[in-house]
C-alpha cells in the first residue's frame, strides 16, 4: 500500500481528508480544546478579577444586603444596581467578589491535592512494579486498604477535630485519599512495560534502573498519568466541596463551597436568593465539565479505538 | 452452477483515503477461482492480499471502500447485497479462517455453543439434538474428538483451537473457504497437521480455498494455484508447478530464492573469515555449568553444561519448537532470568554475581537481537536513540560526531541508508528495517558474543535471507561469536557451526549441521525436518499420508537418548549419560 495517485479530490473527500488530519494529530481533540478553554476561563477570571474589581467587597457588610443580579427584582422590589453586577448574599457580601476570589480558591485546592496524590502514586506504583517482592506486596495491599475506606467519614472527622483549616491544609488531607488509583494504575503499567522490548533493549545497553524508569517508562505513561490526574482533579474538589458545604472547609476563606454553605444556612432557598447559591452551582457545574471534557479527550488521545471519524 | 466458478474477480480496485491522499490497496485485479481449487495468495505485508480477502466478505476497515471493479460469487454479485442478504452470504457461502485462532475464540463459552450459534444465525432455531449432531460433525472431520464441544478455549493447544474455527468454518458447506494465514502463529509439526485438515476438508466439501500466506514453501506444499501479489497489483499468477519451475515475475523469483533449502545452495558467501577480537582473559568466554532452570513444578531446562571458548567466531544454533526451553536458554545467557540450579559463567565470572563494574562489562560484550523488532524501539525516541544511548554508555563515543559516523557505518554494513532511517520514529520503519537496526546496534558495540533469538521469525519471507545474512557478517567480517535461537532448522542447517537440537528441556542431538540436519538420527529431529514445508512438488507434505502420525514420533523421541555427532573445535557439550 505504497503507492499514491494524485487523483484530483471532490469536495466530500477534502473535507474528509481535513477530519483525517485532525485525527492525525490525537491532541487536536475537540474535547480536550472545550474542557481546557472552560477551566482556562475560570482561572482567567480570578486573575482579571483581581484587576478590574474592588476585593475588599468580599467582607461581610461591605454591600448592601441580598441585592439581586442586574436585570432582576428580589421579593422586597429592589432591582439590582451595577456597582453589584452579580447580586450580593446575606451578609453584605458582593458575590462577583466572592466568586473572583472562590472560584479560583476551590480550583486551588483540587490541583494541588492532585498534584501531591499523583506524586505519591508516582512514586509508590514505580516502587511496587519495579522492586516487586515484599516490597510490592505492601504497597498493594496497603493501597487496596486506602480505597475501601470513605474519605469523607474520615475527612469529616478530622475537619471538626482541627476546627478551622487553611487551603493547604485541606489539599493535604485530601491527597491522602486520592494516591491510592494512580498507584494501581501506574504499578500494572510499569509491570507490563518492564517485559517490552525496548526496556530489555535499555537493560542490555547497561541502563540504570533510574534512567529505565524516568528515560524510557515515563515517556510513555504521559497520556495516562494526565488522566489519572485529571480524574483525581475532579475527586478532589467533590470531596472539597462536600466538605465546604457541611461548614467543615476553611472558615475565613471564600470558596465556592462555603457560600453554597452560608446560602443554605440562612435560608436562601426559600427566600427566593437563587442567585446566592445558583451562580456558585452553576461555576462548579463549569469546572466539572471542562475536568469531564478534558477526561475524555485524554481518554481518547491515550485509547486510539475510541477516537472515530466524524 | 457446478461448472461455474466460485469466485470471479472483474478489475477490482480497493482503496483507502488518508491525510496525505488516496492509497490504492488493490489494483485492478482480475482472478478466478474454479470449484474445488485451491488458490494461494502470496505477498508481502501489506501488499494487499488479505485486503482482498475481505473486501470478498464486504468487511473492508473503514474508511477502505471499493473504488470499481465486480466480485462475483457463484452467480451471485456481492456488491449489490444489502447488509442483511450480506450477513445471509457470509458463512453459508463464504467462510474465513482468522489468523489468529487463539483471539477469535469467545473464552467464555465452550465451544459447543459457539458452533451452534452460526448454524442459528442462518437456519433458525432447531433442535439441541440436530445441533450436537452437526457441531459432532464438523469436529469430526477436523480431526477433533467428540468431547471437545464441551472444553473451553483456553483448555485447548493452539492447533486444536485452530482446527476448531476450520470446523467453525465448514459447517455450512461454504462454497468458498478464505483462510488468512491460518498457521502463522503455530509451531511446524502443528502447521502440517492443520494444513493437512484443511486440505482434506476442502476437498471433502468440494469448496474453492483461497489461502493467504508469505511462506512460498508452504505454499508450494498446499495448493493449485498461486497468485503473487505485490503493492496491490497481481504480478503473476498460474499453476504452482508453473510458478516454481519458471517464475517469470523477478518478485516471484526473490520469493522462491529467499526459501533456504536443507541441502540446498547457501545465500551466504562463507569465503572471507575474521579472527575473533582479542581476549585478555584465557577463561572460556561462556560456560554453563549444570544449569536448571524449573518454573513452578515444570523444568524448563534439564541440566545442561557446555563452555564456548570464543577463539575463533562460531555460529551455534539451538533449534526447538516453542516450550523447548530454547528461549529459556537465551535470557539465562543475558543473565534476565537466573538459572534455578547451576551457574552462567562469563570469562569465568559468574554472572548473576557481578558488581556494577563488571555487570557493564558483561553487557558492553553480550548482546542480543530479539524477536519482535516492533516491540524493540521505545516509540517516544527516534530510532537513533536505541543505537547511540548504548554506544555512549559504554564508553566507546569519543565526540559527537564520532558517534554519528559509527551509527552511519554500522547502517551501512546492514545495507540501510542512514540519512533516512536514523531520524524516524519506530512506526514509521517497517519490521525488516527495524530488525536490520538492532543488528545495526549489535555492530556497533561489537560485542565478543551476540544472542540472536528469532531473529527472523516475524519479518516477511523475502527479508528473512537477507537479515540472516547481516547477522552471519557479524561473525564473518567482525568475529563476533553468535548463538542463534531458532524453530527454523533450514536457516540453522545453513548458518551455524554447531547444532542442538532441543525438545522439552534436553539435547537430543547435537553435532554439525551437516550431519544433524542433514542426516538426522534422532526420532524428534526427524519430525522436524519432516514438518519443514519447502517449494519441492515431489515432496509428500501435506498430502494427507496417513503413516506420518507425529504423536507417534514424539512419544518414540521421549524414549530414544540423545545422539551426539560429533564435535567442533572451541565448543564442547556435556553429554547427558541417558535422558531423564
Amino acid at each position: 500500500m505504497t503507492s499514491q495517485d494524485n487523483v484530483p479530490l471532490t469536495r466530500a473527500q477534502i473535507r474528509q481528508a481535513k477530519r483525517i488530519k485532525r485525527f492525525d494529530n490525537p491532541w487536536m481533540n475537540p474535547k480536550l480544546i472545550w474542557g481546557a478553554g472552560l477551566l482556562l476561563g475560570i482561572i482567567f477570571l480570578g486573575i482579571i478579577g483581581r484587576f478590574i474589581w474592588d476585593l475588599d467587597l468580599v467582607f461581610t457588610g461591605s454591600s448592601p444586603l441580598k441585592l439581586p443580579p442586574l436585570g432582576f427584582e428580589n421579593l422586597r422590589g429592589q432591582s439590582g444596581v451595577i456597582d453589584h453586577p452579580i447580586g450580593t448574599d446575606g451578609g453584605g457580601r458582593d458575590l462577583l467578589a466572592l466568586i473572583i476570589v472562590g472560584a479560583p480558591n476551590t480550583l486551588f485546592v483540587g490541583l494541588l491535592a492532585s498534584f501531591i496524590g499523583m506524586s505519591i502514586g508516582i512514586f509508590l506504583g514505580f516502587s511496587a512494579g519495579f522492586l516487586g517482592g515484599r516490597t510490592d506486596d505492601v504497597i498493594r495491599v496497603g493501597a487496596d486498604v486506602m480505597i475501601t475506606i470513605p474519605p469523607l467519614l474520615i475527612l469529616v472527622v478530622f475537619q471538626s477535630a482541627f476546627g478551622d483549616v487553611t487551603l493547604t491544609m485541606m489539599a493535604l488531607l485530601i491527597a491522602g485519599f486520592v494516591w491510592q488509583s494512580p498507584t494501581r494504575l501506574i504499578r500494572a503499567q510499569v509491570l507490563s512495560m518492564k517485559q517490552s522490548g525496548y526496556v530489555q533493549m535499555a537493560q542490555l545497553s547497561g541502563a540504570s534502573t533510574g534512567h529505565i524508569m524516568f528515560r524510557e517508562m515515563m515517556p510513555n505513561l504521559v497520556p495516562y498519568l494526565f488522566g489519572s490526574f485529571i480524574a483525581s482533579v475532579t475527586t478532589s474538589i467533590v470531596t472539597a466541596v462536600g466538605l465546604e458545604v457541611l461548614g467543615l472547609g476553611p472558615q475565613r476563606i471564600p470558596t465556592l463551597g462555603r457560600t453554597i454553605y452560608e446560602a443554605i444556612n440562612a435560608g436562601a432557598l426559600i427566600q427566593n436568593l437563587w442567585w446566592w447559591w445558583g451562580i456558585p452551582t452553576l461555576l462548579l457545574a463549569v469546572i466539572f465539565i471542562g475536568l469531564l471534557l478534558i477526561n475524555l479527550g485524554l481518554d481518547e488521545v491515550s485509547n486510539p479505538r475510541l477516537r472515530k471519524l466524524s | 452452477m457446478t461448472d461455474k466458478p466460485v469466485l470471479t474477480l472483474r478489475d477490482l480496485s480497493i482503496e483507502f483515503p488518508t491525510p496525505t491522499g488516496v492509497v490504492q490497496a488493490v489494483k485492478n485485479l482480475d482472478l478466478t477461482i474454479q470449484k474445488g481449487r485451491r488458490v494461494g495468495f502470496i505477498g508481502e505485508s501489506g501488499s494487499g492480499k488479505t485486503t482482498t480477502a475481505l473486501a470478498v466478505m464486504q468487511m473492508l476497515a473503514e474508511p477502505g471502500r471499493i473504488a470499481g471493479g465486480t466480485i462475483d460469487l457463484a452467480g451471485i454479485d456481492v456488491l449489490s447485497l444489502t447488509e442483511e442478504e450480506m450477513r445471509q452470504t457470509r458463512l453459508s457461502r463464504i467462510a474465513y479462517i482468522p489468523q489468529g485462532a487463539m483471539n477469535s475464540l469467545n473464552p467464555v463459552m465452550r465451544i459447543e455453543p459457539q458452533m451452534w450459534d452460526g448454524i442459528i444465525a442462518h437456519e433458525g432455531n432447531m433442535d439441541r439434538a440436530e445441533l450436537k449432531r452437526r457441531s459432532d460433525e464438523a469436529l469430526i472431520s477436523v480431526g477433533l474428538p467428540v468431547h471437545t464441544a464441551d472444553l473451553y478455549p483456553h483448555e485447548l493447544s493452539g492447533g486444536m483451537k485452530q482446527r476448531v474455527c476450520i470446523a467453525m468454518g465448514i459447517i455450512l458447506n461454504p462454497d468458498l473457504i478464505i483462510a488468512d494465514e491460518p498457521t502463522s502463529a503455530l509451531d511446524v509439526v502443528t502447521q502440517r497437521q492443520v494444513m493437512q485438515t484443511l486440505k482434506d476438508i476442502q476437498k471433502k466439501i468440494g469448496s474453492g480455498l483461497i489461502l493467504i500466506g508469505h511462506d512460498m514453501g508452504l505454499m508450494a506444499q498446499s495448493v493449485d494455484e498461486l497468485a503473487v501479489l505485490k503493492d496491490g497489483e497481481l504480478v503473476e499468477h498460474g499453476t504452482v508447478q508453473q510458478i516454481l519451475e519458471a517464475p517469470k515475475h523477478p518478485y516471484t523469483k526473490d520469493l522462491i530464492s529467499s526459501v533456504p533449502l536443507v541441502g540446498g545452495d547457501s545465500f551466504l558467501n562463507p569465503d572471507r573469515a575474521a579472527a575473533a577480537p582479542a581476549r585478555d582473559s584465557k577463561e572460556p568466554l561462556l560456560r554453563f555449568e549444570n544449569v536448571r532452570k524449573n518454573y513452578g513444578a515444570v523444568t524448563a531446562l534439564h541440566p545442561m553444561s557446555f563452555t564456548l571458548q570464543g577463539d575463533t567466531p562460531q555460529i551455534i544454533s539451538i533449534v526447538g519448537q516453542s516450550g523447548s526451553g530454547k528461549s529459556t536458554m537465551g535470557s539465562i545467557m543475558l543473565g534476565f532470568n537466573p538459572p534455578s540450579e547451576g551457574r552462567v559463567l562469563f570469562e569465568g565470572q559468574d554472572i548473576q554475581a557481578m558488581s556494577q563494574g563488571q555487570s557493564l562489562e558483561f553487557r558492553k560484550n553480550v548482546q542480543a537481537v530479539f524477536q519482535d523488532p516492533y516491540a524493540c524501539f521505545n516509540p517516544f525516541y527516534r530510532v537513533n536513540h536505541a543505537l547511540k544511548f548504548p554506544f555512549k554508555k559504554f564508553g566507546l563515543a569519543e565526540s559527537e560526531a564520532h558517534t554519528q559516523r559509527a551509527m552511519e557505518d554500522a547502517c551501512a554494513a546492514v545495507g540501510l541508508d542512514p540519512d533516512l532511517v536514523l531520524q524516524r520514529y519506530p512506526h514509521q520503519l517497517s519490521g525488516g528495517q527495524r530488525q536490520r537496526l538492532i543488528v545495526a546496534r549489535a555492530l556497533m558495540l561489537s560485542p565478543k558474543l551476540l544472542i540472536a533469538d528469532e531473529p527472523v521469525s516475524m519479518v516477511d519471507a523475502s527479508l528473512r535471507a537477507s537479515i540472516l545474512a547481516n547477522i552471519y557478517d557479524l561473525k564473518d567480517k567482525y568475529g563476533i561469536s553468535i548463538l542463534y535461537i531458532t524453530h527454523d532448522l533450514a536457516t540453522a542447517y545453513h548458518v551455524s557451526d554447531y547444532v542442538m537440537v532441543l525438545f522439552k528441556g534436553h539435547v537430543v542431538e547435537a553435532g554439525p549441521p551437516k550431519e544433524v540436519i542433514g542426516a538426522p538420527q534422532h526420532p524428534y529431529t526427524q519430525l522436524l525436518i519432516d514438518s519443514i514445508p519447502w517449494p519441492d512438488l515431489h515432496r509428500s507434505w501435506g498430502d494427507g499420508r496417513q503413516d506420518w502420525d507425529p504423536a507417534k514420533k514424539e512419544a518414540e523421541a521421549a524414549k530414544a537418548g540423545a545422539v551426539y555427532r560429533g564435535d567442533v573445535q572451541g565448543f564442547d557439550l556435556a553429554k547427558a549419560a541417558t535422558l531423564g
